[in-house]
C-alpha cells in the first residue's frame, strides 16, 4: 500500500470514529442539552437512530482499520483510533459545544471523501 | 452488598494507586518516550543530523556489516547485526570483544559488566558513520523505565514489577468502583476543583482503557521468567542460558570454540536464502557466534513488521559452509502467546501512524497517573483544613504534606529533569571521559533538587516555578538544537527529516503545555473555596495547589 492510501485510510478511520462518537453522545441527554441548549430533548424516534448511526460509525472505523493494518494489527490500531477520537470528542463537547454538529457532519463528509480517495488511489 | 463491594474497591483503588503512583508516573513517562527511542537517540547525536543514507538492498547491507565487523570485532566471541529499517537507515553492529589477558572473562562476568563494542555503519560502504558524541540517548529512558538506576538491575526490575502489579490492581479496582463509566464517558467539566480532577482522571483512564490494561499486563509478561521462574527452573535447572537458546533459536551462549581458525562464510547469500524462506520478508537481526572459528554459527531473525508477535521465525546457518542447520518457526501456542504479549508491549511492529496512536494513548496513561495522585491531595485537603479550623493546631497533616511534596517532585520535577537531560546532552563538552554518565548525573541532580525543593515547599508557587523552568527548557530545545550543531527546524522540515523535526515540534508543544499549566495555576486563586475558611487560613492559601 502506498503512503497516500495508508494516510487516507487513517483519516477515514479517525473521522468515522469521531462521527460515531458524535452520534452516540447526542443520544445522551446531557450532551444533547450541551449542544442544543438546556431543556431541549431529541425526538424519541431519533434516539435509536442516533445510537445505530454511532455504532455504525465505530464499526466502519473497525473495518477500515482491519483493511489498513491487517487482521492482527488492525484491532490494536482500532483501539488507538477510538482513544484518539473519543479524547478529541470529549474536548470538543467541553470547549466547543456549539461546533459539535458541524464537526459531526464534517467527520461524516471527511469519512466519505477519504474513502473515495482511497478507492480511487 | 453491591455498594459494599464498590466501597472496598474504592479503598483498594485509592491506596494501590497512591502508594506506587510516583514510580508509576516515571515508568509511564519514560516508557512513553521509549516509543521514540531511536528518534531521541538521533536528536541527541547532532553529528548524525546531516548524514543521509540511501536505502540499500539487504545483501549489500549484510556485506557492509561483515566488512565492518571483520575490521573492528575480529577475535570477538559474538557479533550482532541489526539491519537497516525505515526508522533507522544505518546498520548497527555490535561485538563482544576478545577477553583481555589481564582480566579473565570469568572475572568480568562475575562483576556483571561485560563490555560490548558497537558502531553505526553506512549500509552501502561499511564505513563507520562519523564519530558521534557518546550518549545513552533514548536508551536511557528505555532502561530507566524497567531497570531504574543507581541500583542492581535485579532490584530495579523487582521494584518496577511490584509497582506494575499494584497498577494492574488499581486499574481493575478502578473499573469496579467507577459507577458511571458510560454515563460520564465524554464528560469533562473544567474549573470545578475536585470534580474537574476526577473528570480528567476518569476520561484519561476510561478512554484509553484498552491501552492501559494491555501495557500494564504485557509489561509484567515481558519479565515473567524473572518474576515467576519456577517453571523455567524445573525444566532447565541451573541452565537459563540453554532455555533462552531454545526460546530464541541458535547456538547456546556457552558454545565452545574449536580453536581452529576458519574464515566466516559471506553473509549476503545467506540473507538471500533466508528471505526466500520467508516469502521475501527482510532479515531483522543476525547473531554470529564464534566468528572466524570452525564452530561458527549464524542466526538470522525475521524483521518485525507484520503481525504483532516479537517472536519471529529464525534460521541458523553453519558459519563456515553456509549450510542450513535449523529453522525455528516459533508457531507453538505458548510461544506465539508470549510473542504477541511481548510484541504488543514494545510495539516494534508499529509503523509511523500506529506508533503515533500508541504514543497518544501512553500520554493519556501519564495523565491518568498524574491526575490520580493529584486527586488524592485535592480530596484530602478540605478534611485537613476543617480539622485545623477546629483544633487551631499546626499546618496540614504530615501525610498530605508528603503527598503534595512527592506530587511536585514526581510530576513537575521529573518533566523538568527530562528537559535537563536533553540540555546536558548538548552542553556537556564532547569527548569528556564518562560523558554518558555525566548526562545521566545531570538528570538525577536536577530531579533530586526539584524533589527536595518540592518536599520543602509543597505549595502553589513551587509548582509554578518548576513548571515554568521545565516549560522554558522544553520550549527552547528547538532553539538549542541548531545552536549546538544539530539540524534546526527550518533545515529538518525542508529536508523532510521528520524524526528530528518531530522531536523539536513535540518539545515545543510540551513546553507550551507546561507554561500554560503554570499560567493557569497563577490565575486560579482560592476564590472558589468557601469564604469563611479563607479569612482564618490566608496563610496557607498557597498550599492549595
Amino acid at each position: 500500500m502506498t503512503p497516500f492510501l495508508k494516510t487516507m485510510l487513517l483519516i477515514a478511520a479517525l473521522a468515522s470514529a469521531a462521527g460515531g462518537f458524535t452520534a452516540l453522545s447526542l443520544a445522551m441527554s446531557r450532551h444533547w442539552e450541551g449542544v442544543h441548549g438546556r431543556g431541549s430533548a431529541p425526538a424519541s424516534r431519533l434516539l435509536p437512530r442516533l445510537r445505530l448511526l454511532g455504532i455504525g460509525g465505530l464499526l466502519l472505523s473497525l473495518c477500515v482499520c482491519l483493511f489498513n493494518w491487517g487482521s492482527a494489527q488492525g484491532w490494536v490500531a482500532w483501539a488507538g483510533v477510538l482513544t484518539a477520537a473519543a479524547l478529541g470528542h470529549a474536548l470538543t463537547l467541553t470547549y466547543a459545544a456549539r461546533a459539535v454538529m458541524r464537526i459531526g457532519y464534517g467527520a461524516a463528509g471527511l469519512t466519505f471523501i477519504s474513502l473515495l480517495a482511497a478507492i480511487l488511489a | 452488598m453491591k455498594e459494599g463491594l464498590r466501597l472496598s474497591m474504592a479503598w483498594l483503588h485509592t491506596w494501590s494507586g497512591l502508594l506506587v503512583g510516583w514510580v508509576l508516573f516515571m515508568v509511564f513517562a519514560c516508557g512513553t518516550a521509549s516509543y521514540y527511542r531511536d528518534e531521541i537517540t538521533l536528536w541527541m547525536t547532532p553529528e548524525m543530523h546531516q548524514a543521509s543514507l540511501a536505502p540499500v538492498d539487504q545483501d549489500v547491507a549484510a556485506t557492509a556489516a561483515q566488512r565492518a565487523l571483520e575490521q573492528r570485532g575480529a577475535g570477538g566471541s559474538r557479533w550482532f547485526v541489526t539491519m537497516p529499517t525505515e526508522r533507522d537507515p544505518a546498520v548497527r553492529v555490535g561485538w563482544v570483544p576478545k577477553p583481555n589477558k589481564g582480566q579473565g572473562q570469568g572475572q568480568a562476568k562475575a562483576k556483571g559488566r561485560r563490555q560490548f563494542g558497537s558502531a553505526a555503519v553506512d549500509p552501502a560502504t561499511g564505513e563507520e558513520l562519523g564519530k558521534a558524541r557518546e550518549t545513552r540517548g533514548g536508551d536511557f529512558f528505555f532502561r530507566l523505565h524497567f531497570d531504574l538506576h543507581y541500583m542492581p538491575v535485579f532490584w530495579g526490575r523487582w521494584i518496577v514489577g511490584v509497582c506494575a502489579m499494584f497498577m494492574l490492581v488499581a486499574i481493575l479496582s478502578g473499573i469496579v468502583t467507577h459507577k458511571r463509566i458510560f454515563k460520564d464517558f465524554f464528560t469533562f467539566r473544567p474549573g470545578k476543583g475536585q470534580r474537574s480532577w476526577l473528570d480528567a482522571h476518569n476520561a484519561s483512564a476510561v478512554l484509553a482503557l484498552p491501552y492501559h490494561l494491555m501495557i500494564t499486563y504485557t509489561g509484567l509478561v515481558t519479565l515473567m521468567f524473572m518474576y515467576l521462574p519456577a517453571g523455567l527452573n524445573a525444566v532447565y535447572p541451573e541452565k537459563a542460558d540453554a532455555f533462552y537458546a531454545d526460546l530464541n533459536g541458535g547456538p547456546a551462549r556457552d558454545a565452545k570454540p574449536s580453536g581452529t581458525p576458519v574464515a566466516l562464510t559471506p553473509l549476503a547469500p545467506l540473507v538471500a536464502q533466508a528471505r526466500e524462506k520467508w516469502n521475501g520478508a527482510p532479515v531483522g537481526r543476525m547473531v554470529i557466534s564464534l566468528p572466524g572459528d570452525a564452530n561458527a554459527q549464524i542466526l538470522m531473525t525475521r524483521q518485525e513488521s507484520q503481525g504483532l508477535s516479537s517472536q519471529q521465525p529464525s534460521i541458523t546457518f553453519d558459519g563456515v559452509t553456509g549450510r542450513l542447520l535449523s529453522e525455528a518457526n516459533k508457531d507453538s501456542g505458548a510461544m506465539q502467546t508470549r510473542g504477541v504479549m511481548y510484541g504488543l508491549h514494545i510495539g516494534r511492529f508499529a509503523g509511523p501512524m500506529l506508533r503515533g496512536l500508541f504514543f497518544l494513548s501512553a500520554l493519556a496513561g501519564c495523565a491518568m497517573v498524574a491526575t490520580g495522585v493529584l486527586l488524592w491531595a485535592v480530596k484530602e485537603r478540605p478534611k485537613h483544613l476543617k480539622a485545623r479550623l477546629n483544633s487551631n493546631s499546626g499546618g496540614v497533616g504530615f501525610g498530605l504534606r508528603l503527598v503534595d511534596g512527592l506530587n511536585l517532585g514526581g510530576i513537575a520535577g521529573l518533566m523538568l529533569a527530562m528537559a535537563v537531560f536533553f540540555w546536558a546532552n548538548r552542553l556537556v563538552p564532547v569527548g569528556l571521559a564518562g560523558r554518558p554518565e555525566l548526562e545521566i548525573q545531570c538528570f538525577f541532580t536536577a530531579w533530586a533538587i526539584a524533589a527536595v525543593a518540592g518536599l520543602a515547599w509543597p505549595v502553589r508557587w513551587m509548582w509554578r516555578v518548576q513548571l515554568v523552568i521545565g516549560g522554558l527548557l522544553f520550549a527552547l530545545l528547538p532553539v538549542l538544537n541548531p545552536l549546538t550543531g544539530g539540524a534546526g527546524l527550518a533545515t529538518s522540515v525542508a529536508q523532510g527529516k521528520w524524526a528530528i523535526a518531530g522531536f523539536d515540534l513535540v518539545s515545543l508543544a510540551f513546553g507550551a503545555m507546561l507554561l500554560w499549566a503554570a499560567k493557569r495555576l497563577g490565575k486560579v486563586k482560592l476564590a472558589k473555596a468557601p469564604k469563611p475558611q479563607l479569612d482564618k487560613l490566608d496563610k496557607i492559601d498557597e498550599v492549595a495547589a
